[in-house]
């Protein structure tokens, strides 16, 4: 009868289709809006991406990477003391304001990475070298940045066009000269603007009225020591709060600066509401039309169905044809609409806009909740199925 | 009395149906009694709303009587539960429905292997019988497509392909061939009365159709719900309502 079930399913291509559409295109819907919603989330730790380090170190007082406390410069040895770190780098992180040469200012994350070590480098330079951050006055401007930040000018078209900045160019961040040696690839921020790297000692010139400049401390473990561990000592010995770095959203531990950050901006702000009401009316939106498409198609074949009930087919082997039919049509919906959802998300990632972020976590509960769907279905058109009167088969 | 249990295949005595509420009832049988005899085909006739289709499906366990006995072929319905009438259905009935109810997403062969799935066969014996069956009312060649690009006549016979497949004791039919020209009627009546000629067989056809009456052992005239009358001879019958 499984077969039959399986041939009732496919044998009316249009229906079949419309059928797979309602379910594959609220697979869609949410995967892709949960997946928006978690790269929106994840931009709340961008920092944690874009400056990598093992180990982060902060004021007892910090909760997320946004908002660096300052400390002490003697941190830093008290830090290096510690049993188990092989090394430890300042580095310092803040909003400032940039003045373009067109006089325009625009906000910049501000980032000094140690000039000895370049530890929390951006990882992809697309033009130019590190080593000539060792250069005066010199900075490297992240992609999107150097973009948003370009020239505004006339194209040869006679429309007004922005060429990006590039290699070579100026600008200033409080009224000091900021020359480009360096053009990076980093992930784009909720928070602030363009990431500008600089030395760490040059950033206390650019953020002239700070008495203190040292937002955080990068700390490499020794061989053999994991930054968990490294976390507990420095914690232990120093009275600083430590930090791993892990950006992985399904698997990243207690200490975790990201997940941290994350959490913060969950109980904190208004951000997971706002966008978290977008993701469950998709989640509902695909309910509605998956469980519409199963459930008229269970109404259009009752009939059927009464005359197989009346031919003696018990209501065990209805239900089980019924559930056959759902969990198919759930299954392949499910994996045209992931399948479209990775698609569409690979494409989202090349443009960074919105951001995305699917793990598997996602694509298991997008698939859960698909089965689920087809399941109250079947059971709907069991209800539906077992109320009907098999003697109705005989009236026309 | 032995020898008469050994003749009846149904029978229904002081059947009671009534449909809607207590202050809007509508009586579709009133102490109807009901009898077929093994091994004929017999005939159920009368004006419409007269409570054929409910007496068949009494028959049928598909609706319970409010009151009366029913038996088949020594099974008695009243007392059984749906799961049991269900299997009593699947063991012994075959049906025909007036609007042949064929699944239109499956093949003709699929339609007519339902009765053989149902009862758990394996699919390939299943197939293979129904391919018999098929060849049987002279569809051959026609298994593999779908009902709906068949002609009203051969989804009939399709239909009745479907009732026999399984060999049941006992086969129902509800005006099967309305929708069918003299001729193909004719044939269609002539397989069902052949299958009908078994002491283990037993075949009730409601109908209008006086083209067919020369078909039956006998008919059963109905009237308000009950059966008035049963003759031998369709001449004997009061035609004026037909
Ligand atoms: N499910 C139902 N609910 C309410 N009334 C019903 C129901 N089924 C049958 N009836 C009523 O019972 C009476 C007998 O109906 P039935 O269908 O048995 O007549 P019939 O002899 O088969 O008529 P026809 O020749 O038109 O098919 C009719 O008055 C009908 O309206
Ligand atoms: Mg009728």
């Amino acid at each position: 009868m499984y077969r039959l079930a399986l041939n009732m399913l496919f044998g009316d291509r249009a229906k079949l289709a419309m059928l797979l559409c309602g379910l594959a295109f609220s697979a869609l819907l949410m995967a892709q809006q949960s997946s928006v919603f978690f790269g929106i989330m994840s931009w709340t730790y961008t920092p944690m991406v874009n400056i990598r380090a093992q180990v982060w170190v902060s004021d007892p007082m910090v909760e997320q990477v946004n908002d660096a406390k300052p400390l002490r410069d003697t941190d830093l040895g008290r830090v290096r003391s510690v049993d188990g770190v092989a090394w430890a780098a300042p580095l310092h992180t803040s909003f400032v304001q940039a003045r373009m040469q067109d006089g325009n200012f625009k906000l910049i994350t501000l980032v000094g990475i140690d000039a000895d070590t370049f530890a929390g480098a951006p990882a992809v330079l697309t033009q130019g070298r590190i080593e000539d951050l060792r250069l005066p006055d010199t900075v490297i401007v992240d992609e999107w940045g150097a973009s948003l930040m370009g020239r505004m000018g006339v194209g040869p078209d006679g429309k007004p066009r922005s060429t990006p900045l590039k290699v070579g160019d100026t600008f200033e961040i409080n009224d000091i000269q900021a020359r480009i040696v360096g053009i990076c690839k980093v992930r784009r921020a909720f928070t602030g603007g363009p990431f500008v790297y600089t030395t760490y000692d040059r950033a206390k010139g650019y953020t002239l009225g700070a008495r203190r400049t040292l937002s955080f401390m990068l700390v490499e473990p020794q061989k053999g020591v994991t930054p968990d561990e490294l976390c507990g000592r420095i914690e232990r010995d120093t009275g600083l709060k430590a930090w791993t770095s892990d950006t992985v959203i399904w698997n990243w531990g207690e200490r975790s600066l990201a997940r941290n950050t994350f959490w913060w901006f969950w109980t904190n702000t208004g951000i997971p509401f706002s966008f978290g009401t977008a993701v469950l009316l998709g989640l509902f939106v695909g309910i509605a039309i998956s469980g519409q498409t199963f459930y008229s198609f269970v109404l259009e074949n009752l009939k059927y169905f009464a005359a197989i009930k009346a031919m003696g087919a018990g209501m065990g082997v209805i239900a089980r044809m019924l559930f056959v039919q759902a969990f198919t049509a759930g299954l392949i919906g499910f994996g045209l609409g992931a399948g479209m959802a990775q698609a569409i998300g690979r494409a989202m990632i090349e443009k960074g806009m919105p951001p995305f972020v699917m793990f598997p976590q996602i694509l298991w509960a997008t698939f859960a909740l698909v089965l689920g769907i087809s399941f109250v279905s079947a059971i709907i058109g069991i209800i539906k199925v077992s109320r009907v009167d098999a003697a109705s088969v005989f009236r026309g | 009395m032995s020898a008469q249990a050994h003749t009846v295949a149904v029978r229904a005595s002081g059947v009671d149906m009534f449909f809607g509420t207590p202050d809007n009832q509508v009586v579709a049988l009133k102490q109807a009694d009901f009898e077929a005899r093994r091994g004929e085909l017999i005939m159920l006739v009368g004006p419409s709303g007269c409570g054929k289709t409910t007496l068949l499906s009494v028959i049928a366990g598909t609706l319970t009587p409010q009151a009366g006995t029913v038996e088949v072929f020594g099974q008695r319905l009243d007392g059984l539960g749906q799961e049991e009438l269900t299997s009593f259905r699947r063991k012994n009935l075959g049906f025909v429905f007036q609007s042949f109810n064929l699944i239109p997403t499956l093949s003709v062969i699929e339609n007519v292997m339902v009765p053989l799935l149902i009862q758990g066969r394996p699919y390939d014996e299943a197939h293979a019988r129904s391919l018999a069956i098929i060849d049987k009312v002279g569809l051959k060649g026609r298994e593999d497509g779908r009902p709906n690009a068949l002609s009203g006549g051969q989804q009939q016979r399709v239909a009745i392909a479907r009732a026999l497949v399984h060999e049941p004791p006992l086969l129902i039919c509800d005006e099967p061939t309305s929708a069918l020209d003299k001729d193909t009627g004719a044939h269609i009546m002539q397989l069902v009365r052949d299958l009908s000629r078994s002491p283990e067989r037993c075949v009730v056809v409601v109908t209008h159709d006086h083209r067919i009456f020369r078909f039956a052992d006998r008919i059963a005239e109905m009237e308000d719900g009950r059966i008035s009358r049963v003759v031998d001879d369709p001449k004997l019958l009061d035609t004026t309502h037909l």
